[in-house]
């Protein structure tokens, strides 16, 4: 039954499956990249994801339109992510405390408003959700086409995040104060520019991408919510921060990385290879560990990251 | 310029905060977080002062229901105790829910290859178990950091989901499956291997005073002892430590298979106090409860047996106010974030300053 996996429409199957769970880890990695290159580590990236994953869906469900689901669900991220900032950057307080706390709120008002919200906890509403948009000629490469460009909007956009934050990070003078803001702030603060206005915003930035990631896990593909649905993605997205070492591209492959392990274990599962699915299911959380213990750099971590800056 | 310049004021630390500043800057977060609370149940059309009824007569309206009060804070004591270990330490255990898990399952490993024997041969191996087993599993963690160089924070994390995971193998179709069972869930363990009850027509069990126990102990650890010394420098001066000579890799570990044991006995005490099987539902979130129940406590370990008894009271009022009410009992996680960001933000606000600054 390997043989099976060796097929070329399955090597296509679970490659173009990757492109798609990537999406809204990746969505959420670039996001978080951001952020702590402007020195702040966002670890209520689970919590920020859960809750916008849900209003996506109560806001599609109410609206009737995905795109206005999405909308909420950015604006949601944006929200967390503001007190998240307020929080650790005005107040100063102990960013991992504060993530977790985040995340905590996530989880306890997305099952509460859903339960307040549809009575009958077992049968919650299904949603439609967004469909494949073919680009034109491209979809009809041999192989590359199905993979590639096949996919969904959100997909392509999270792709095209990548080279967006590549550039605005290291070819724009905002950009570089942002990583100025983690790396040295008092230099910046020196030249009169204010520290805190760039982590807030880098900060913001991360939760509207944690809130678009959150947002495609149930506008994008599940149709439904379902408590805890974000199931640690959150979490993976600040390991592959990590391993990337804070540079886009290799943020990208640790997501596409992650993303295949899960499009196998989908496909292993589907053709009923013989290995228990709760080994496949842990099988990215033991990679993580893995793959921060044997990684060789660890360069890349910017200088200030976690520290709040104090004006003298 | 930052906006509090613009205005004319500048926030600056303050060496030490007056206990009058803080309680008044604590009292108004909290009094800032139920209002929230209260608007979250006007949204769902729940009158909230009703609703609070509802769950203060859940909670403590019948000697019945304070003693289930206790019941639910039994396990909290011990995650909250566990996480204000770790992070006395400043090292960031955010493992407690897994190794609430492995307590609880290497407990049950080892009780049930002595069942039928006595209880006196079996209740000091369940409690031994979960200490080796929820301290092994956060002893991995401390290796991974201290020879591998993996951030705590993710280790515990990514550890939280595997076991979950682990349990469940164990679980569906495998060895600890119940023979002929519908559920996820082991059979029921020996009668003789259970906690005792406390007091008749009452589900109050032992585990109860071993949390208050383990609390005393964990006071005097921290408080009376070389190694409590050690923890305490970890949390404020690391310096300090290298400069005496510590070995930095052995606090490390040392905090770590202490906290990891106390959260262990959280799984024991489920387990053998309250459901009788190891089944996933009788030992979740009560590691991640722990970590607020641990900070509200401010990390001390009277502080955390107080925090845990007030969530112990949320979480049995809450059924009782959704039988009485409606309103989800769910409402109770996001009650329990909520005060949590509000009392960290009163306690970051009271450690401030304001100065005014020439414009």
């Amino acid at each position: 039954m390997i043989a099976d996996l060796l097929e070329t429409s399955i090597i296509i199957s679970i490659l173009a499956a990757t492109v798609r769970i990537a999406t809204p880890i990746l969505l959420a990695a670039i996001g978080e990249m951001i952020a702590e290159r402007s020195g702040v580590y966002n670890m209520g990236l689970e919590g920020t994801m859960l809750m916008s994953a849900f209003t996506a869906y109560i806001g599609a469900y109410h609206t009737g339109s995905l795109w206005l689901g999405v909308l909420i669900a950015m604006t949601t991220g944006g929200l967390m992510s503001l007190v998240f900032g307020f929080l650790v950057i005005s107040l100063k307080v102990e960013q991992i405390v504060t993530g977790l706390a985040l995340n905590l709120l996530g989880s306890g008002l997305s099952i509460f408003w859903l339960r307040a919200a549809f009575a009958n906890a077992g049968q919650t509403p299904t949603i439609p959700f967004f469909g494949n948009v073919p680009i034109p000629l491209l979809s009809d490469i041999p192989f590359l086409g199905p993979i590639l460009f096949d996919q969904k909007l959100l997909t392509y956009l999270a792709f095209l995040a990548v080279p967006a934050a590549w550039y605005f990070l290291f070819r724009t003078r905002y950009g570089l104060e942002l990583r100025c803001a983690g790396e040295n702030p008092k230099a910046l603060d020196i030249k009169g520019i204010d520290v805190s206005a760039r982590q807030y915003a880098a900060v913001v930035f991360g939760g509207l991408m944690a809130g678009l990631g959150g947002a495609f896990l149930t506008v994008g593909s599940a149709a439904r919510f379902v408590p805890e649905m974000t199931n640690g993605r959150g979490w993976l997205a600040i390991v592959i921060v990590i391993a990337g070492l804070w540079r886009p591209v290799p943020v990208l492959l640790a997501t596409l990385a992650f993303s295949f392990l899960d499009a196998l274990q989908l496909q292993i599962q589907g053709i009923g290879v013989a290995i228990p699915y709760q080994l496949l299911l842990a099988m990215p959380y033991i990679c993580a560990i893995l793959a921060l213990a044997i990684r060789r750099s660890r360069s890349g971590a910017p200088a200030m990251l976690g520290i709040p800056y104090w004006r003298k | 310029m930052t906006l509090t310049e613009r205005l004319g004021l500048r926030l600056e630390p303050r060496a030490e905060a007056k206990t009058l500043d803080r309680v008044l800057a604590l009292a108004s977060a909290l009094l800032a977080a139920l209002i929230l609370c209260g608007l979250l149940f006007t949204a769902v059309g729940v009158n909230p002062l009703s609703a609070l009824g509802a769950l203060l007569q859940g909670a403590f309206g019948t000697w019945r229901a304070a003693t289930e009060t206790l019941v639910k804070a039994t396990p909290l004591i011990f995650t909250g105790l566990a996480t204000a270990v770790a992070f006395r330490a400043r090292l960031w255990n955010i493992g407690a829910e897994g190794q609430v898990f492995a307590g609880a399952m290497f407990a049950y490993w080892c009780q049930s290859a002595l069942a039928g024997t006595s209880p006196f041969l079996q209740l000091p191996v369940v409690m031994g178990g979960a200490l080796v087993g929820g301290g092994l599993y956060a002893g991995l963690a401390a290796i991974l950091k201290t020879r591998f160089r993996v951030d705590e924070v993710i280790s515990t994390v990514m550890l939280n989901y595997i076991i979950v995971y682990a349990l469940s193998l164990l679980l569906l179709k495998g060895p600890w499956s119940e023979a002929g069972g519908f559920f996820e869930q082991t059979a029921k363990v020996d009668p003789a291997s259970q906690l005792p009850i406390l007091f008749d027509k009452t589900r109050l069990h032992l585990g109860f005073l071993v949390a208050l126990v383990a609390a005393a102990l964990v006071w005097l650890l921290v408080r009376r002892t070389p190694m409590g010394f050690e923890i305490r420098a970890a949390g404020s001066n690391l310096r300090a430590l290298e400069v005496q000579g510590t070995n930095k890799a052995r606090v490390i570990l040392m905090v770590m298979l202490i906290s990891g044991a106390l959260a262990g006995l959280a799984g024991m005490s489920e387990v053998y106090g309250v459901h009788y099987r190891v089944k996933a539902g009788a030992l979740a979130t009560y590691g991640y409860t722990g970590i607020i129940v641990a900070i509200l406590g401010q990390l001390n370990p009277w502080g955390v047996v107080i925090a845990a008894i007030l969530f112990g009271a949320l979480v049995n009022g809450a059924t009782f106010m959704q039988i009485k009410t409606g309103v989800p009992s769910a409402l109770i996680y996001a009650i329990e974030a909520i005060i949590l960001l509000f009392y960290l933000a009163g306690w970051a606000a009271s450690s401030f300053r304001l100065r005014r600054i020439r414009a």
